[in-house]
């Protein structure tokens, strides 16, 4: 059993002294870049700053979403094949409540941010909104009085607070399940988490949904669209699976999955890459579809705005970029098993996944002419926002993954999926 | 009975193992018109048998596109060309409203496509086949596992083929009459 020798070899020694050093100038990097983010907000344009900020934590938040979501289907399905796979995503799960300190002080900032300078512009009753051609305050906006029994600061806090207790609480459930078989062997923590899955996948759905409605649609908040979480959940999904590839490569290139993970899994990833970006595809384009049939101009100008300046052409770059290119090119099979292959692709996926982010999220402010206020552009606080919370998205991983085996060794599937053949 | 032609010679093993090596011996050889007959799907013994990947994607891929173009030519030609009518305000012809059918029509024509091919690469439906005569290959779908070689194949040679089989592990190695 040559499979199973290697992976002893790989478990229990990884890391090192370099890692340590990695951890550490990950930590760095990342509080130097929200410190940077942090003036911007004070220093630069307030609204700009945040949405940057918003954009960058919601990229790396739905890729730990999606690990979430897949690590929870591994266990629903007992599957095999992927059990290799599922530590690294475990260990990416712990960004939840970094992230989740970042959201609120952007919450914070919001909800005490002078008029007209705050992210979620329902937040404050004098800010303006654009109704029909026409500016007016949030307090004269009967949309908004309608709205406002869900829609208001106390039960916004209040779910937010609550989603995040769902990500963080029944990701470390998992989590924690997994190390103890690691130490004691036992079998029944399989059943442990194949329960919480259970139950996990469905608070996951729901979290996750409305988490987006809440922090994402309600940027303009006079517009709804009731696919809107399918689509920020595909979009996660693709998300995660193209960051699962290139950490369980850059694992294999640093040797610790060195015949461990093999083509069988790259070629599994690859294929569910495939069909989610067919997923996401169809998602988009239903939600753009029934807006377009339907015609009506409380939700087509939603559509319209993205059609101003630069947003035109973020939008075809989507169509073209974020599915055509990815979908022709993952059909083929070569594509999906060599590593140089998937590596591209996957960069290719996240760059415009965050495209598709800045699409959804930067247009949302308002000029008084109803068009979008801020053209399409990444300047300096993105890049400091991005590169800050992947930092300390980084440095969290790196901090659970020093401390456990490298695979979960003692997963009554491990040896079937070292295994794993097409 | 010696009139009658050879269709090959078919050699019997025992377990998964030895057939897997068998077939990579003979794979080494330099054959072309063979096969290995097993009760259940063997992993590696695509590569074992140096098989090629399947073409069948092609014919999904053609199937796809006929549905996807054409899809969108029928829905223009009724709609823009041949009794244009106007809709809810909405162009004569958008790819918009022509996409939902013409994506169905893709994975319709796409599934035709791959069963198609499926079934024209195979050569089926097959009836009948020489390698049926022999009375031991029902264990075939049982116990046992087989290497069939073909006469039409340039490197067959009775005799050599026959000391080759024997060579790599087939036991009961039988000439199979066309």
């Amino acid at each position: 059993m040559s499979n199973g020798k290697s992976a002893d070899t790989a478990a229990p020694a990884h890391g090192g002294v370099s890692a340590e050093i990695w951890k550490f100038r990950a930590l760095i990097v990342g509080v130097a870049g929200l410190a940077v983010t942090l003036i911007g907000l004070f220093a630069a344009d307030p609204v700009r700053v945040g949405l940057g900020t918003l954009i960058a934590l919601v990229f790396w938040l739905s890729i730990g979403l999606g690990m979430w979501f897949l690590i929870m289907l591994f266990h629903l399905f007992d599957a095999g094949w992927g059990t290799v796979i599922r530590r690294p995503m475990e260990h990416a799960t712990t960004i939840f409540p970094w992230i989740g300190i970042v959201f609120f002080v952007l919450v914070v900032y919001s909800l005490f941010a002078d008029t007209d300078q705050g992210l979620w512009k329902w937040m404050n009753p004098d800010n303006t909104v654009v109704i029909a051609g026409e500016t007016a305050t949030v307090d004269d906006d009967l949309l908004y009085h309608h709205k406002s029994p869900y829609l208001n600061n106390a039960f916004f806090i209040l779910r937010s607070l609550l989603y995040f207790g769902i990500f963080i609480g029944v990701a470390t459930v998992l989590r924690r399940a997994s190390f103890s078989q690691d130490r004691d062997g036992n079998g029944g923590w399989t059943t442990v988490c194949r329960k919480w899955s259970a139950a996990g996948i469905i608070l996951a759905a729901l979290s996750v949904t409305f988490a987006s409605l809440d922090w994402l649609m309600t940027l303009e908040f006079h517009w709804f669209s009731t696919i809107f979480g399918v689509w920020f959940f595909s979009a996660s999904m693709r998300a995660a699976l193209a960051a699962t590839v290139l950490v369980c490569l850059l694992l294999v290139y640093l040797g610790v999955f060195q015949g461990v993970f093999k083509r069988s899994h790259l070629y599994e990833l690859g294929r569910l890459s495939l069909a989610f970006t067919v997923f996401w595809a169809y998602i988009a384009f239903s939600q753009y579809f029934l807006i377009w049939n339907a015609n009506i101009p409380e939700v087509t100008y939603w559509y319209v705005n993205r059609e101003h300046e630069l947003w035109w052409w973020v939008g075809l770059a989507l169509l073209f970029g974020h599915f055509f290119v990815p979908f022709i090119y993952l059909l083929f099979y070569k594509n999906k098993v060599q590593p140089g292959r998937m590596i591209f692709i996957c960069v290719w996926i996240l760059a415009f996944h965050l495209l598709d982010l800045y699409f959804n999220i930067l247009p949302t402010k308002q000029a008084e002419s109803g068009l979008p206020y801020y053209n399409f552009g990444v300047n300096l606080w993105d890049v400091a926002a991005f590169v800050g919370i992947g930092g300390i998205c980084f440095w969290a991983f790196m901090q659970s993954y020093l401390g456990q085996k490298a695979i979960p060794v003692r997963d009554p599937r491990i040896l079937e999926s070292l295994n794993h053949h097409e | 009975m010696s009139e009658e032609k050879t269709y090959g010679l078919i050699a019997s093993f025992a377990t998964p193992g030895e057939v897997m090596h068998a077939a990579e011996n003979v794979r080494d050889k330099g054959f072309k018109h063979w096969d290995v007959i097993t009760p259940f799907p063997v992993h590696g013994m695509n590569e074992a048998m140096g098989l090629k990947r399947s073409k069948v994607p092609v014919f999904t891929l053609l199937g796809g596109a006929t549905g996807f173009f054409g899809g969108m030519l029928m829905i223009w030609y009724m709609n823009a060309y041949d009794y244009p009518i106007a809709v809810g305000g909405k162009p004569m012809f958008s790819p918009m409203y022509a996409f939902p059918v013409s994506y169905e029509l893709t994975i319709l024509l796409a599934a035709f496509g791959a069963i198609i091919g499926m079934f024209l690469l195979n050569r089926l439906p097959m009836h009948y086949h020489p390698a049926m005569k022999h009375d031991a290959v029902d264990r075939a779908s049982n116990d046992r596992f087989y290497i069939v070689i073909e006469s039409s194949d340039p490197k067959f040679e009775e005799k050599t083929t026959t000391a080759l089989l024997n060579e790599i592990g087939g036991s009961e190695v039988t000439r199979i009459d066309d």
